[in-house]
């Protein structure tokens, strides 16, 4: 048993809105020192390439869990909020 | 549709049905908003369900009504190093006998039950309802704007039981508008697939019987612990980790799950079991410290919204503060409707009645244990000195033996040295 956040579409469910429940400064994020966001965040939504000094975010596999909106030190959002009735990710058995 | 309501309550969690079964029961008139498509979506657990006293005089056979999973008679802690476990286990058939002491649970099935039985009750379900912002006129909460359309919802009273993040209660101005993240951790679960038969060989269980293990020692030095829950066909694992010392390590929540799963002791519980489901949640652990103001003019806060969670290490209580919070929450609107005061003043009963109740006494006794777990000492150190001090006492090897006292000194000064000791022991019996 191997967790892969690259594979989560095949073990968690999601009703994806196209309208993004999180929106990034991303400017911002160029002058932070800790970036906790790329190693707290569970499904890796935040990738941070060194090289052209880019934060990327993707909400798709957004766990709704809040992790982001605490650990980020430079209050880098935009928007934070849950996603409209009815989308985002879809809980089975937990 | 209707928009006007006695009450409305964000959130369709335990804390949410709680508050809008006993309103509704009392006669009001409440509506439940809940932003999933039906109540449980959203939410995740580490696992056990503790007994819900709180709704025990509406649901005198609880454990036949609800949808539950296993009830928990055997309880294990471990600690344990990348080699080693060393466990404490305790049994009880006091547990095994209504009522019993605690369940494992699917949320998306109990969370659905229970605002279902709200809704038997009278209250009206909205589900794919997020709430946008509140409504504030003449300095008092006064409804909802919804953020599919904009509507509006109003009440005189807004009970705020949307969870650790809420929302609802930092729109209000009842909570600060930044989280410290040494107050929050994050759990991670995965949930496996295993034959129910399977289940009950591998960790001895009969019948509905389920196990309970709570691991320290296993999340490479990051403050937090591991957990490993029966269900009745599955299995639920997964770690806790506190925010600030994870951000801190630069490791990732799911390569510590990754690592957890395959320490040999964990490895043989789940061999053959296959990924379910993944998971992630907030847990608001910082408890009594990071609760915000539970009451204002026309607002209540109930549940994780509150901060209402206690983590003693042994125990981790959430589900049951929760739900004692929302039916006293759902008492004191029943209250402020009978004397149509929704002033701060004329809601703040709640409060006195969480301090009469084992919520707040609770979450007062143990203010002091999140600062004592925060002792990165206990992570690693602690249950390291445990396991080479059960080693040396197991193993055979032809060199004479201390005795056990000098083991003991020798072992803890190694691995923890004699000051740090001294002071832990003083911060745990303080804390606990």
């Amino acid at each position: 048993m191997n967790i892969n956040p690259d594979e989560i579409f095949d073990t968690t469910s999601y009703n994806i809105d196209r309208e993004a429940h999180i929106v990034l400064d991303t400017e911002v994020c160029k002058d932070c020192d800790q970036r906790a966001c790329v190693n707290c965040c569970p499904a890796r939504c935040y990738t941070w390439d060194e090289e052209n000094r880019k934060m990327t975010f993707v909400h798709d596999a957004c766990l709704e869990c809040g992790t982001c909106y605490v650990v980020c030190g430079k209050d880098a959002f935009t928007r934070w909020r849950y996603p409209r009735g009815g989308f985002g990710v879809s809980f089975r058995m937990t | 549709m209707k928009r006007t309501y006695d009450a409305i309550i964000v959130g369709a969690g335990p804390a949410g049905s709680s508050a809008a079964l006993t309103m509704a029961r009392a006669g009001l008139d409440v509506v439940l908003l809940e932003r999933g498509d039906f109540p449980g979506e959203k939410n995740m657990f580490g696992g056990v369900l503790h007994r819900l006293t709180a709704l025990e005089d509406i649901f005198p056979d609880f454990w036949n009504q609800a949808p539950l999973e296993r009830h928990v008679v055997k309880k294990t802690l471990t600690f344990m190093t990348g080699e080693s476990s060393f466990n404490v286990n305790f049994d009880t058939e006091a547990s095994d006998r209504p009522p019993y002491n605690g369940y494992t649970i699917y949320r998306p099935h109990f969370d659905r039950w229970l605002a279902e039985e709200a809704v038997k009750a009278g209250a009206t379900l909205l589900v794919r309802s997020t709430v946008d912002d509140v409504i504030i006129e003449k300095g008092r909460v006064v409804g909802v704007t919804m953020l599919r359309d904009g509507s509006e919802l109003r009440a005189p009273v807004v009970i705020a039981a949307d969870g650790v993040l809420s929302f609802t209660a930092k729109k209000a101005g009842l909570r600060r508008p930044r989280f410290n993240p040494s107050h929050q951790a994050i759990g991670v679960k995965a949930m496996v697939d295993m034959p129910k038969a399977v289940i009950d060989d591998r960790f001895g269980l009969v019948r509905d019987q389920g196990a309970s293990n709570e691991i320290v020692g296993c999340s490479a030095g990051v403050r937090g612990g591991g957990f490993l829950y029966t269900n009745y066909d599955s299995l639920s694992i997964g770690l806790v980790l506190h925010l600030s010392s994870l951000s801190e390590s630069g490791k990732t929540p799911y390569d510590l799950l990754n690592d957890f799963v395959k320490q040999p002791q964990m490895s043989k519980l789940l061999r053959g079991g296959r990924l379910l489901e993944y998971s992630a949640h907030l847990v608001p652990e910082g408890g009594y410290e990071m609760m915000p103001e539970i009451v204002g003019d026309g607002i209540l806060v109930a549940g994780d919204a509150a901060a209402m969670c206690i983590v003693t290490g042994l125990n981790l209580e959430g589900i049951n503060l929760a739900t004692q919070s929302g039916v006293l929450a759902g008492k004191a609107v029943v209250e402020a409707h009978k004397n149509f005061d929704f002033s701060r003043a004329g809601l703040g009963v709640y409060r006195r009645l969480l301090e009469d109740s084992y919520v707040l006494k609770d979450l007062k006794l143990y203010r002091r244990t999140p600062g004592m777990l925060h002792n990165n000492r206990i992570y690693s150190q602690y249950p390291d000195m445990v396991c080479s001090l059960m080693d040396e006492i197991y193993r055979i090897d032809g060199t004479p033996k201390d005795t056990m006292t000098k083991l003991l000194l020798r072992t803890a000064k190694e691995k923890i040295g004699l000051k740090n000791l001294l002071a832990d022991v003083y911060t745990g019996w303080r804390a606990l």
